[in-house]
């Protein structure tokens, strides 16, 4: 499995890549020290694996994460002492890692990581999002890889997009426009000027007024459906 | 999250008055009864001996009286908490509490007198003058009312003590506790966990700048664990484990991090406060080195200048007045301090050294932060 990792210390890719070195089936193909260059090595290397700081100068981890293109690669956040993140990883069964990293505790992330289908967050960016796909979202001290089958409803506000999933509606830093230029047409359907349904969600169709159409999704929400 | 001073719950409160006043009833009453009861026998003695009255007219004198005494008592009680009587010392009380007995006797005895010889008819028996009667009457009575007093008083006595024994253990409690705190918040723990994990690196890589890390990390949190318990330091001191963060800061950042030490001889032995200048650095390090991707240099001055110790800790950066706003989607929730260490410090710095002390942040120029420390070479007068 193709690694990345993200750390603004040298010393601490040092010792990361030497606690790797046991574990033959990842082979690290490169280092950055910031997120400017990460996010150039992650579009030219394709890693399906990064180990990523959460607390570097400049961006963060996360913030770099949420400029990726989607879908997000695979991610182990590696911190050393910081409430706010370990928060909000654990809110949302994300993998972390404390540093110094305990080799046993790097077996397991890695192990979890095996049990999980892979090839998924391979496709290129500039292709369409399957539905095993994950894309990185966040609002406040939460984040969430939202697999893209779980997403019922995106809805645009103004440059951003509002997505719903399970029970949680946080904001992309994405326009409807872009996000409908890489959702697959064939799950999800243009609604209506500022909402995209996923049609694997709907729950029942009804007439409307003036010719229109109600789509009503599972989970509650009602979505006019415009005539074009 | 709000630490706020230690109080009683507020149902711990009202079950502790609950508690009182069934007290009270059962005081009142039992004493009461008790009076009413030895009474009785006495004049049941008496009568019999004597046999001069009707037993029952009395009986009916004696429960008039003590039930009025009860009334007294009862009545007088919301006076004294109105008036604060329990809060009082003793020189203050005990002419109060004289007077209001003499004058609750005064009372007590006139309706006895009227209801007694007035009401019931009461046959008098003339062998005294009647004022006599009345005088001895007031004088028993007064200091049956003050025994009252007593019991009541030393009852809230003995509560008041308890109350500050409490009071002042919660207050104890609530002192290590902050003492507990502020012991946490000397030692960042993102940076010793960052320093761990560099020197497992180093461990490898270079095994004598390992050793020298861990004698530096040790000597960091040694004396960051001592000197809480001390109210100064000589400067060096204090410098020598900033030069050890610096050194373990530098193993972290490498490159990124420069250092430049102008510091004046005549000021090495000067007391500051303990772990003053490490807060300074400290925070110099973080805005102005680990959140900025190029680095930079940080500068520590000090100087002996007319009359005062001028500490200077110099980091490149602006201050966040200045600094560009962020959307407001991509606040980052990042290590919870905007400027909370610096603002104690500087309360401390003002406690040990008086008001001539003082601790500002400002810029030196567009690129440059300067975080200052003037302190008085004499302390203030104690």
């Amino acid at each position: 499995m193709k690694a990345l990792l993200i750390d603004d210390e040298r010393l601490a890719r040092n010792e990361l890549r030497r606690l790797l070195v046991a574990f033959t089936q990842i082979e690290i193909v490169g280092e950055a020290s910031t997120a400017k260059q990460a996010r150039e090595l992650i579009g030219s290397l394709r890693p399906e694996l990064v180990f990523l700081d959460v607390q570097m100068p400049g961006e963060t981890g996360l913030e770099l994460l949420e400029s990726l293109e989607p879908p997000a690669p695979r991610v182990i956040f590696t911190t050393a002492y910081d409430e706010f993140a370990v928060k909000a990883f654990e809110l949302n069964a994300l993998d972390y890692l404390l540093k110094p990293v305990d080799p046993a505790r790097l077996a397991t992330a890695l192990a979890r990581l095996d049990e999980r289908p892979a090839g998924a967050s391979v496709s290129a960016p500039t292709g369409r999002l399957a539905n095993e796909d994950k894309v990185f979202v966040r609002e406040g001290e939460r984040c969430w890889f939202v697999e893209v089958k779980t997403i019922r409803l995106l809805e645009s506000e103004g440059n951003y997009t509002r997505v719903h999933f399970a029970d949680a509606q946080p904001q992309l830093f994405r326009s409807l426009n872009a996000m409908e230029e890489r959702l697959d047409p064939k799950f999800f359907f243009r609604a209506n000027r500022r909402q995209i349904i996923n049609l694997a969600w709907v729950d029942k169709i009804e007439p409307w007024f003036s010719g229109g159409l109600l789509v009503h999704l599972k989970g509650g929400a009602k979505i006019e459906l415009s005539r074009r | 999250m709000i630490h706020a001073t230690p109080m009683p719950p507020p149902d711990d409160e009202a079950r502790r008055e609950r508690a009182k006043m069934r007290l009270y009833v059962l005081c009142q009453t039992a004493g009461w009864g008790l009076f009413l009861l030895v009474q009785l026998v006495i004049s049941m003695s008496l009568s019999a001996s004597r046999a001069k009255h009707d037993g029952l007219t009395t009986a009916a004198i004696i429960v008039m009286m003590v039930t009025l005494g009860l009334l007294l008592t009862h009545y007088f009680r919301p006076f004294i908490c109105r008036w604060a009587w329990r809060d009082l010392g003793w020189r203050a009380l005990l002419p109060r509490v004289l007077l209001a007995a003499v004058a609750l006797a005064a009372a007590w005895n006139s309706i006895t007198f009227v209801y007694g010889y007035g009401l019931l008819r009461e046959e008098w028996d003339n062998k005294f003058s009647p004022w006599l009667i009345f005088g001895i009457n007031w004088v028993n009575l007064s200091i049956l009312m003050l025994g009252w007093f007593s019991c009541y008083f030393i009852y809230h006595l003995f509560d008041r003590f308890n109350r500050s024994e409490i009071e002042r253990l919660r207050l104890m409690a609530a002192v290590k506790d902050s003492e507990l705190r502020a012991l946490k918040s000397q030692v960042n723990p993102h940076f010793i966990f960052n320093a761990l994990n560099s020197l497992r690196a180093l461990i490898d890589e270079d095994p004598a700048r390992a050793r020298l890390a861990v004698t530096q990390l040790a000597n960091l949190l040694r004396y960051s664990l001592q000197s809480s318990q001390l109210e100064t330091v000589p400067f060096e001191d204090e410098l020598k484990v900033v030069n050890d963060y610096l050194a373990l800061e530098q193993v972290r950042h490498e490159e990124r991090l420069c250092l430049r030490l102008d510091v004046a001889p005549e000021t090495r032995h000067l007391p500051v406060p303990p772990m003053l200048l490490q807060t300074l650095v400290e925070n110099a390090v973080k805005y102005g080195i680990s959140l900025r991707p190029e680095g930079g240099e940080i500068a520590i001055i000090a100087r002996n200048e007319a009359g005062f110790l001028r500490l200077q800790v110099t980091n490149p950066g602006s201050l966040p007045s200045i600094s560009i706003a962020v959307p407001p989607m991509a606040a980052v929730p990042r290590e919870a301090s905007t400027g909370l260490g610096l603002r104690n410090a500087g309360e401390r710095l003002r406690l040990l050294f008086g008001e001539r002390a003082t601790l500002e942040l400002r810029a030196l120029s567009p690129a440059v932060v300067v975080a200052e420390a003037l302190i008085p070479l004499r302390p203030a007068a104690a």
